[in-house]
């Protein structure tokens, strides 16, 4: 006998939107948005994947849609009916599942990262996706592995942990033994994410871009743009694994800062074979109650790390302390490159702008925002503009700036910075050239990283090559 | 004159064979039972001998290729999956064993295990069903779900294996790479609502 309508609906957790009604992506977009904004994600796995969707299955839904209406083509209304009950409750299922690790959960890291871009409901709501996304299988895990390395993939190894050591917005890490002996970390990609993520990007932008009309308009949509690149660069292991050589050619000679070598052999778009580096991330660093002068040594190992990429013209976008690695000898390692600034020649040199901006000195501070802010001559008459402008220069300097020992983990330090940031995003003086999304997004990363550590370094012992100016002193 | 056994596996084989070509020369829609059997060098009578249907013919492939999977999936099994891991493994192990017929089985699909179909078709899908079903049950008395288990539960679990079933067969993505994530969040759930049941 079949079940009847309420009986189905009933045995699957209880769902009280309307239904979706497939018009457009956008709109369906919006409504997951009101949908996540209206109530907590929930802890459970089997309730939150009931709950959260995803635009990618709306391919299942078109093509289950079609070939299950085929069916009906010719029933009565009766079986029709019947038929079109059990249609509708596949399609709800299939609807509320999304991938969780997909785009959204890579939007709701960028999102939190970048609030001068996307609105801050959206952020606050996105950003707590991705904390929970369920860990792959060993089965799906093998799986992935076979499609990308090949059938006998296993015999790469001599061994391969079953259970992921590190979780990855969009992947997960496990470690191996190649058969050569090397100890390595295999971070895989979930399947269908590089597709996923341009796709529901593209929906992301249709529903993002009406809220942002204004005279800053053109400059977001740079800078979503340029965020919408990095996210793309970001699921390219290939082009991942590429940076980390180039990371590591700089790196090569000095002993306190280590970048893990890369076997390409065994590496894909969607697997990254990398050096398995022994350490500890910064919060169990810090649960070891390191002393200060090893808190300065990593602190300036940080700083270090972000001044000579920046001289190779690339930049370490995302350091968060899951990039991090403080290594037991007490070398600093990085290891994920997949969110990699490499700086154009006018990128370049708007870096080298900015490095030369000094508050003390008004025309550099002008040439600044001229070139690189699209300022006008009424934006630079703006003391408001011109000012907040300044106290941003002025924090970026202070640590460099401070005779001896700068103190990260000053905390009044950090919350100045953000002060000026938020008082920048209030005003909407957010037009920059796109490189600066995740010039600041680093600036912060980077200052957040050294207060936690409670750092201090002073910068006059910092070995800096001076590549911006061979005549001015530091930045 | 009597016919062995052996015989009659061997033209059962040969009908097989050839309805693989012809169905994948000619389409589902198009390829006959009179072409199969012409295909097969029998008379069309004889073909009804061992199969009633176009449809049975599918639904034979189909449950050959499932007996093959059954065998796989076992050997991958390392005995300590989940619940969902131990679903995941087993439907797409069977989906693999199919790989080779992806592109006749939507058709043939449609035909067999519509719930509109006519009963004779019904028949053929029938026997893939409860093959898959008991499978399935074996699986979860294994982690601990009493069975039998309520036929709603049963019904949308069906429903949906055939939702990806379908999905699979027009994935166009790289290795079908879209099915496995979709799989993989559908049985999450499906596992989650078992072991529900279980408490």
């Amino acid at each position: 006998m079949n079940p009847k309508l309420d009986e189905l609906m009933a045995a699957f957790p209880p769902d009280s939107d309307a239904e979706t009604e497939a018009n457009s992506a956008a709109a369906q977009l919006q409504q997951i948005f009101a949908d996540l904004a209206s109530r907590p994600v929930p802890a459970s796995s089997l309730h939150r994947l009931w709950t959260i969707g995803g635009l990618s299955t709306q391919i299942a839904l078109a093509r289950l849609s079609l070939w299950m209406r085929g069916w009906f083509a010719n029933a009565d209304e009766q079986q029709r009916q019947a038929a079109e009950t059990n249609l509708r409750v596949a399609l709800k299922i299939f609807h509320r599942l999304g991938y969780l690790r997909g785009a959204l959960a890579k939007l709701g890291q960028a999102a939190g990262d970048f609030p001068q871009v996307i609105p801050a409901q959206i952020a606050d709501t996105l950003d707590r996706l991705h904390f929970d996304a369920p860990p792959m299988h060993y089965s799906l895990i093998r799986e992935l592995l076979e499609n990308e390395l090949g059938v006998d993939w296993e015999g790469r190894f001599q061994a391969f942990d079953k259970q992921p050591f590190a979780a990855a917005s969009i992947g997960q890490v496990h470690r191996a033994v190649l058969k050569s002996g090397e100890i390595v970390a295999v971070k895989i990609q979930y399947p269908g994410i590089a597709r996923t993520i341009d796709a529901d990007f593209r929906n992301l932008s249709a529903v993002l871009f009406p809220m942002r009309l204004g005279k800053s308009w053109d400059s977001v949509k740079e800078q979503f743009e340029a965020i919408r690149q990095m996210l793309q660069q970001e699921i390219d292991y290939e082009q991942e694994a590429q940076s980390v050589r180039e990371a590591r050619a700089i790196f090569a000679n000095d002993n306190g800062i280590v970048v893990p070598t890369v076997f390409g052999a065994h590496c894909t778009k969607r697997v990254l074979t990398m050096q398995y580096l022994p350490g500890r991330h910064l919060p169990n660093f810090l649960a070891t109650h390191p002393n200060q002068d090893l808190r300065n040594s990593f602190g300036a190992k940080l700083l270090l790390t972000w001044y000579r990429m920046h001289a190779a013209r690339m930049n370490y976008a995302d350091p968060q302390s899951g990039n991090y690695l403080f290594l037991d000898d007490g070398r600093l390692g990085l290891i994920d490159f997949g969110c990699v600034q490499h700086f154009t020649s006018q990128e370049f040199e708007a870096l080298r702008l900015s490095y030369l901006s000094d508050d003390t000195i008004p025309e550099t501070v002008r040439e600044l925002l001229r070139r690189t802010c699209q300022a006008s001559d009424a934006d630079l008459a703006n003391e408001e503009y011109l000012g907040l402008m300044n106290d941003a220069i002025r924090w970026m300097k202070e640590p460099i700036r401070h005779p001896g020992p700068f103190d990260f983990g000053d905390e009044e330090h950090l919350r100045r910075g953000l002060g000026w940031f938020g008082r920048l995003i209030a005003k909407r003086y957010t037009r920059s050239d796109p490189m600066f999304v995740y010039f600041h997004r680093s600036v912060f990363g980077l200052r957040s990283l050294l207060y936690r550590l409670g750092a201090r370094v002073d910068f006059q012992t910092l070995p800096i090559e001076n590549w911006w100016n061979p005549i001015v002193d530091r930045p | 004159m009597r016919i062995t056994a052996q015989a009659k596996t061997a033209t059962r084989d040969r009908i097989l064979a050839v309805a693989v070509e012809l169905f994948r020369e000619q389409g589902w829609e198009n390829a006959t039972t009179r072409d199969i059997a012409a295909a097969a060098g029998i008379a069309n009578g004889t073909l009804f001998n061992y199969f009633p249907s176009r449809e049975a013919i599918a639904a034979a492939l189909l449950e050959e290729a499932m007996a093959g999977s059954d065998v796989e999936f076992h050997k991958r099994r390392t005995g300590n999956e989940s619940l969902a891991e131990d679903l995941f493994l087993y439907v797409w192990t069977g989906l693999k064993s199919l790989r080779k017929y992806r592109k006749i089985l939507a058709p043939a699909a449609d035909a067999i295990f519509s719930p509109l179909a006519q009963p004779a078709r019904q028949e053929a899908g029938a026997a893939v069903r409860v093959r898959h079903l008991e499978a399935l049950g074996q699986i979860l008395a294994e982690h601990g779900v009493p069975l039998p288990l309520p036929a709603v539960l049963l019904q949308l679990y069906w429903t949906l294996h055939l939702g990806v079933f379908a999905f699979w067969a027009a994935d166009g993505s790289p290795h079908q790479e879209d099915t496995l994530a979709l799989l993989d969040r559908s049985l999450r759930l499906f596992a989650g609502a078992f072991l529900k049941e279980a408490q």
